[in-house]
């Protein structure tokens, strides 16, 4: 019955579809009026409507068209022109260019464009070539130093490493929660979470980086809840839209791009080179010891063979990728179509790191009728590599002595070849993981507009992959003085499938009221489906070496997670604008939840954003061309993950044993009145352009309170749990954001246009939850007791850093914050004394960044470079507190001195006492035991939180368009070449490799802990492009 | 007018979309991955092994403080009896004893009463140990999440609970039940005439340690030995499994790998090896590793391993001895044990007994890990162990207690309940300064309890004594 009053309803509207006649037709050139070229791809609609067609490439077009119907005739970089019709058979325009067009358009919620001058909030958008340009393979990446207020963050130099993007601060009081924005696909969201490996990290990608950046039209930020409330609680920290390439009408175009790029360490730290093996100074070739024996002058006297290798560089070879793109794209007035192949073959600076990715897209657009359009878009993609233990690679390379050649790791046999500590390079070759991901994301738009007024859309989208892991670490091969790397060894298969669903309609009503008042209402239902699964299986001891089989291994456990989420919204949203001055966006959502509590899973928020171009309203000098006001107020709901609520029992993954299963109480129990989180944001904004646009300064300033939020709040085990997940606690980000771009020269060959965005962002955890003093974000090892740990304390920013510090003369005893002004307190041994007491040491945050972008362009050559930075971030710096631990570092080298350390003896008094800083008897006949930097240096956190600012070339282009007198006797319609650099540091007081690497991932929050992280890289590339 | 009908068919067409029933399509979020009840089985299951990884973790702990093992990093934390938090232990503890909880309160429902008696053994058993290291700690509002900062109980009278739960234990299991154990049970199989000798044996023990209070009756200890084991073959063991190594192999196979741990205290070799006490004793190659020279060198407690090799010049655990079988057994309470408490309890009332006791807990050990039927008769008969009950003194009685007891966390409480008395028995090297030159008496609140649960925790110095050390 439902099924029938439906079909009725459909044919009903298709009914309506012809009901319009009388139409003529016209057609026409376009040329552009300075070149008088014909110009291809020329929009041409009929005002007030949606039927329209582009110019082909010869720049003709055809159009029906009634009488009194007014032609508009629009593309990028070109005035509008309208035309009436008044029964012409032949209507020729000529289009003026407009560099500067004031009418930008974005792209915001599921596709809709807006002109960005109608917006009460800010967004940013980033097209096809400023992404292309960066040279990076994630699209993540690609985004650094472009838009203000986002963060974006390599987690390492690895090829498919994954990058990690935060707009607007940490938003969330959960150390697991994915503080990153959604991503959205032509209207359509994707998954964009990082998994990473069991285990040593093995930096594995976030799932964005499946999408080839090659396919990219554009990319637009939508930075606050204003921007996202219409995408409900999965776009609560922003949402990043991505619009991918569509094919034009007129001649088929082919596209072919060959890049091939070269990748090295971009930083080293200082090592010392003088000290090797052994310890105490004694010289010892199978010593544990790397760098704690005496000279090489001294080893050498010893044995006149022994070498001092630089294993740092000796380790590590030269990245390459090859990136191979081909792209075909064309169509007629009534179909569209783009497709496209591309290969990526990375290989890392660590050995045997590698990642390559086979995509392919297809999409296509096919008009039906002046009313009924439907567009389709899918993507395929193979992506994974070889993912290295690169945290245990470096922390090898520390142990491994350098008088012996780390290079030579292998045996004939194929056993490892060792004085005694294990190789990186063996390891880094034998103790494989894995990884390949297929993923299809697709969708299919139908849109029908059975009258001016009214259009109805629908859109449905998928994401589906499957992540395919195998990690092996083989067992002893049996034969005998082997140095196996593991007594067992094991091969865990990790099986991930994940499905997301995407079901999305809306109507959209417009209506002009008056010449001047204008409304656009649109109201639509949108529903999501994530269906997740995971299995893991691993297997221990293997019956016959090196054969690697889940069936031959004596020992197996297995895990298995489901997880399933479904969320359902209403939304409307009501654009009402006055005479092109006055534009007032009111939208309201509801959406209801499976992931709360039945009774508490439907929840409302509203926005509302007013923007006003106040040039418009009053008479001002020439030079000021634009100047707009802007302000919103808006509410995000958040729910959480699935079956978080109340008790339950797991089986631990060690069963069965002895073919029992066993069972216990699961250690997180869920709130049964959990509500869902608000996030209430207000954002204030100035739009402003002078001298016909050649300067602008864009500024916001923005607040946002978390409430409610829903955190696993760590209690008491003895309670009868470990986690209470509950409503608690309010977290507040408040910030500046400023965008000054320019063209300060401008003629017929030359051009040179630089934008500069900078933002400031300050965190607050206003509050936790009563009885709960601290949450923790993550905590890393250091040697001696320096492990430092990140803390989220009420009243306190973000990403504090707790650790041991030097004892200071003086020091506030209430204070939890170290102060470095004060003097150190010496101790009686004339060594400085440690403060076990965790202080806070730094804040892993950065309070500024920014980005700097420059482009000149002189008739074929253009010149590009883009500096970002960010400033106020410290790190702890995990590599140094084991380069003193194991005297590698070049400030180690002072280790046979005599010194009287600064600082204050307890009772305040200049201390004069003469110490020794290296191991064992000193000149003095005093025993110092294992040395300063073992004994004390090591120890003390407050040596290796360091500053992590830096300011980053993050990419410079040469590049040269072949002019037409060249092309004309080529086969190609265009073509290019270029040579860019990526990742070259400028300038940091960080002493290490990269200070943007660390070692949890994208997903995890602990940014500020390096780890033994995957050093940074820089790149080179040469680029070839061709047009057909 | 027809125009309007229309505009009614989208409205319709927009809310048909719109409300595709929410309720029963949003009602998905029951967990597949976890049920919401547990079978009685599975708790049992989960309660024995876990009982059993408590034994490790908290013998791990202790293995340092009784001499057992040594660092092979100087003044590492635990060694040279700094505070250390052992947050994972006291959550490991905590884990087992709730699922204790829950499976004592279905079995009441389900009068399954010997699930109900061995769940109150097992919270008996776990709850003694947490008090004997840490004194004070939740239990009467602990478990059932009556609140997120449960109060501590005073460990005297923790200690009544322990023992009320052992006699109600055996009440239970010499009654009838509506559900029979089976190979859930991973220490016993099920068998209830095991169970109540175990909980006898737990009695005893547990009597014992008021060894240095007023309320000491070694009468009761007595009287409880009696209804306990009658030999080894009534030790309450859990051996390990294919899947899951005995923690003690896993600790000589990483240290084997490189993850160094289980290297020999110098004190222990000294006591075996004849340096202390004259005598050589045949358990030593059965208990620990020889270096690649094939000697027994220990590493001194606190000092570290200097510039020993990481492999091959100390004595460490090796992969396969009695304790570090893969698939060996870990000892719970053993009937060697039982024989020293004897000995201890009788040394005032019946001296001739207590002696007996001794030598037959030396013979129960040494037949426990398999020394040859001469060597023990050997080793018994060498004066330096065969006194003869006139020279036989309490410290006897320790000294051979402590070599039953290796890597089990009860030497530890012995160890304090005699002062570390030991012959020849040192602080460590780099000895923690606050302790005033004095050894360490029990542990530090873990950091998850100061942070999560801060105004219930007492306050507390590693130099104060847990109830019954005085």
């Amino acid at each position: 019955m439902k099924l029938k009053t439906t079909l009725i309803a459909i044919l009903a509207v298709f009914q309506f579809a012809s009901l319009f006649a009388q139409e003529s037709s016209v057609s026409g050139l376009v040329t552009g009026s300075e070149s008088g070229e014909p110009l291809f791809g020329v929009n041409v609609l009929i005002k007030g409507t949606n039927r329209g067609t582009t110019t082909d490439f010869e720049g003709n077009y055809q159009i029906d068209v009634a009488p009194g119907e007014v032609l508009v005739f629009s593309s990028v970089g070109y005035e509008k022109q309208e035309v009436s019709f008044t029964g012409q058979s032949t209507i020729d325009v000529s289009l003026v260019e407009d560099l500067e067009s004031l009418d930008e358009v974005v792209v915001t919620s599921f596709g809709i464009e807006q002109e960005k001058k109608s917006l009460g909030y800010a967004v940013q958008e980033i097209g096809s070539e400023e992404i292309t340009k960066t040279k990076q393979q994630n699209l993540v990446s690609a985004l650094q130093g472009q838009a203000a207020g986002v963060q974006v963050t390599n987690s390492g130099g690895a090829p498919g490493m994954s990058a990690r993007i935060i707009i607007r601060g940490v938003n969330s009081l959960d150390p697991n929660a994915d503080n990153q924005p959604l991503f959205v696909i032509d209207g359509v969201p994707i998954d964009n979470s990082t998994i990473e490996s069991a285990g040593t990290p093995r930096g594995l990608s976030n799932r964005a980086a499946d999408i080839n950046p090659n396919d990219i039209e554009s990319l637009n930020i939508l930075k606050g809840a204003a921007a996202t409330a219409l995408y409900g609680v999965r776009a609560a920290n922003g949402a990043v839209i991505i619009t991918t390439k569509k094919g034009k009408a007129g001649r088929v175009r082919i596209n072919l791009n060959s890049s091939v790029g070269f990748d090295e360490i971009n930083q080293f730290p200082e090592f010392q080179e003088t000290y090797g093996q052994g310890f105490s100074g004694n010289y010892d070739p199978e010593s544990f010891w790397p760098n704690w024996g005496p000279s090489m002058e001294e080893i050498n006297q010893i044995d006149p063979d022994v070498r001092f290798y630089d294993i740092w560089s000796d380790a590590m070879r030269k990245g390459t990728q090859f990136d191979n793109n081909v792209s075909i794209s064309g169509g007629s007035e009534n179909a569209t179509f783009y497709g496209s192949i591309g290969k990526l073959d990375q290989e890392g600076v660590i050995p045997f790191s590698d990642w390559s990715r086979t995509s392919a897209k297809l999409s296509g657009e096919v008009k039906f009728s002046e009313k009924f359009k439907f567009s389709g878009n899918i993507n395929y993609s193979v992506s994974g590599g070889n993912r290295v233990p690169h945290d245990r690679f470096m922390e090898r390379l520390v142990y491994w002595a350098p008088n012996h050649d780390v290079e030579d790791y292998i045996n004939p046999d194929g056993t490892m070849k060792t004085y005694g500590n294990t190789n990186p390079i063996y390891d880094a070759r034998f103790s494989t993981f894995e990884d390949e991901v297929n993923r299809t994301v697709g969708n299919l738009r139908f849109t029908y507009s059975p009258a001016e007024w009214l259009d109805l859309t629908y859109l449905i989208g998928t994401d589906y992959y499957s992540d395919k892991r195998t990690e092996v670490t083989p067992g002893p091969m049996g034969i005998d003085g082997e140095n196996p790397l593991s007594s067992t060894g094991f091969i865990r298969e990790t099986r991930i499938n994940s499905r997301d669903i995407n079901s999305n309609f809306f109507v959209t009503l417009k209506k002009d009221w008056t010449e001047k008042f204008n409304t656009t209402l649109r109201v639509g239902n949108d529903i999501f489906e994530r269906d997740y699964e995971r299995l893991d299986a691993t297997g221990e001891n293997f019956v016959i070496p090196e054969f690697y089989d889940l069936s031959y291994a004596s020992q197996i456990s297995t895990s298995q997670d489901k997880r399933k989420r479904r969320l359902v919204g209403v939304y409307g949203d009501l654009m009402m604008s006055y005479d092109e001055t006055l534009f007032l966006n009111v939208t309201a959502r509801n959406d209801w939840t499976s992931t709360l509590p039945i009774g508490n899973n439907s929840f409302f928020y509203p926005s509302v954003n007013l923007g006003y171009v106040f040039t418009e309203s009053f008479e001002q000098g020439d030079w000021f061309t634009f100047g707009k006001l802007r302000g919103s107020w808006a509410q995000v709901g958040k729910d959480t993950d699935p079956y978080l609520i109340g008790q339950t029992y797991s089986s631990p993954s060690i069963y069965p044993l002895g073919g029992q299963v066993g069972f216990t109480r699961f250690s997180q129990f869920g709130d049964l009145g959990l509500k869902p989180e608000k996030t209430t944001a207000i954002e204030f904004g100035t739009d402003l352009r002078f001298f016909e646009n050649r300067l602008g300064l864009d500024v916001t300033w923005y607040k946002s309170n978390s409430k409610d939020q829903i955190i696993p709040v760590p209690v008491s085990e003895s309670a009868g749990f470990s986690t209470f997940v509950t409503n608690a606690g309010e977290i507040e980000n408040t910030g500046w954001e400023f965008i000054l771009r320019g063209t300060p020269i401008k003629s017929e060959n030359f051009r040179w246009d630089v934008s500069f965005n900078a933002s400031y962002n300050q965190n607050e955890v206003k509050s936790i939850r009563e009885g709960i003093e601290e949450i923790v974000v993550g905590s890393q090892f250091g040697y001696g007791g320096s492990s430092v740990t990140i803390k989220l304390l009420e009243g306190e920013p973000y990403g504090n850093i707790f650790g041991t510090s030097y004892s200071r003369f003086g020091a506030d005893e209430n204070s939890i914050y170290l102060n470095e002004g004060l003097p150190i307190i010496i101790g009686e041994n004339g060594f400085p004394s440690r403060n076990s007491t965790q202080l806070v040491l730094g804040n892993t945050t950065p309070k500024w960044i920014g980005g700097l972008k420059n482009d000149f362009s002189f008739k074929g050559f253009d010149f590009s470079f883009l500096v970002d930075f960010r400033a106020g971030v410290d790190q702890y710096n995990q590599y140094d507190n084991f380069f003193s631990a194991f005297g590698i570092a070049k400030y180690t080298l002072n280790r046979n001195e005599t010194i009287v350390f600064d600082g204050v003896n307890a009772d305040g008094s200049p201390n004069t006492q003469q110490v020794w800083l290296g191991q064992g008897e000193g000149p003095d006949g005093r025993n110092y035991g294992a040395g300063f930097y073992r004994n004390t240096y090591r120890t003390v956190s407050e040596n290796f939180v360091q500053d992590a600012a830096f300011i980053k070339l993050r990419n410079i282009t040469l590049g040269y368009n072949f002019q037409d007198n060249v092309l004309k006797v080529l086969p190609f319609e265009s073509a290019r070449i270029s040579v860019a650099a990526n990742n070259i540091i400028l300038y940091t007081p960080w002493d290490g490799f990269d200070p943007e690497s660390f070692s949890s991932g994208a997903g995890g929050n602990a940014t500020g802990l390096t780890g033994l992280g995957y050093p940074g890289v820089r790149s080179y590339f040469f680029t070839l492009n061709l047009g057909l | 007018m027809k125009f309007k009908i229309k505009k009614y068919k989208y409205v319709i067409l927009a809310v048909a979309f719109s409300f595709i029933s929410c309720d029963d399509y949003l009602d998905i979020n029951d967990n597949p991955n976890n049920p919401t009840e547990a079978p009685l089985a599975g708790l049992m299951v989960n309660s024995t092994y876990e009982s059993s990884q408590n034994t490790f973790r908290m013998g791990d702990i202790a293995t340092n403080y009784v001499q057992y093992l040594a660092s092979p990093n100087a003044a590492s934390s635990s060694d040279i009896m700094e505070p250390v938090s052992y947050s994972g232990t006291w959550g490991a503890l905590y884990n087992v004893m709730t699922d204790i909880n829950d499976m004592i309160l279905q079995a009441q429902a389900e009068e399954a009463n010997h699930y109900e008696g061995v769940g109150q053994i097992l919270m008996a058993y776990n709850l003694g140990m947490a008090v004997d290291a840490w004194g004070q700690v939740p239990y009467s509002e602990a478990f059932n999440f009556v609140t997120v900062t449960p109060s501590y109980d005073d460990d005297a009278q923790l200690y009544e609970e322990v023992l009320g739960l052992l006699d109600a234990g055996i009440a239970n299991l010499s009654a009838e039940t509506n559900a029979s154990i089976g190979d859930d049970d991973f220490i016993y199989g099920g068998n209830a005439e095991n169970w109540i000798k175990f909980a006898y044996m737990l009695k005893a023990r547990y009597l014992n340690h008021y060894s240095e209070t007023s309320s000491y009756d070694p009468t009761a200890v007595l009287a409880a030995v009696g209804n306990g084991f009658d030999g080894n073959e009534d030790d309450a063991q859990l051996e390990y499994f294919a899947e899951q190594f005995n923690p003690w192999a896993d600790v000589a196979i990483d240290n084997a790998n490189l993850f160094l741990g289980g290297w020999i205290s110098e004190q222990f070799i000294q006591a075996l090896d004849g340096t202390t006490f004259g005598v050589e004793d045949p358990r030593l190659p059965l208990m620990v590793g020889a270096t690649d020279d094939g000697e027994y060198i220990g590493t001194v407690n606190g000092a570290g391993r200097g510039d020993a090799p990481e492999q091959g010049a100390r004595s460490v655990l090796e992969e396969g001895d009695f304790y570090t079988t893969r698939q060996g057994p870990l000892l719970l309470g053993t009937y060697a044990e039982q024989k020293f408490i004897e000995a201890e309890a009788a040394f005032g009332i019946d001296k001739a007994r207590s002696y007996q006791a001794y030598l037959d807990g030396i013979r129960a050990h040494m037949n426990k890990i398999g020394v040859e039927s001469s060597e023990i008769e050997e080793y018994i008969s060498s004066p330096e162990v065969s006194m003869g009950v006139d020279s036989f003194t309490i410290d006897d009685i320790f000294k051979e207690k402590w070599v039953a007891m290796f890597l089990n966390p009860e030497a530890w409480v012995d160890a304090r309940r005699y002062d570390y008395n030991y012959e020849d028995f040192d602080l460590p090297e780099n000895l923690n300064p606050d302790l005033n030159g004095m050894f360490i008496r029990r542990l530090a609140y873990p950091d998850s309890e100061i942070s999560r649960n801060g105004s219930n925790v007492p306050d507390v110095t590693l130099l104060d004594a847990i109830f019954w050390d005085e």
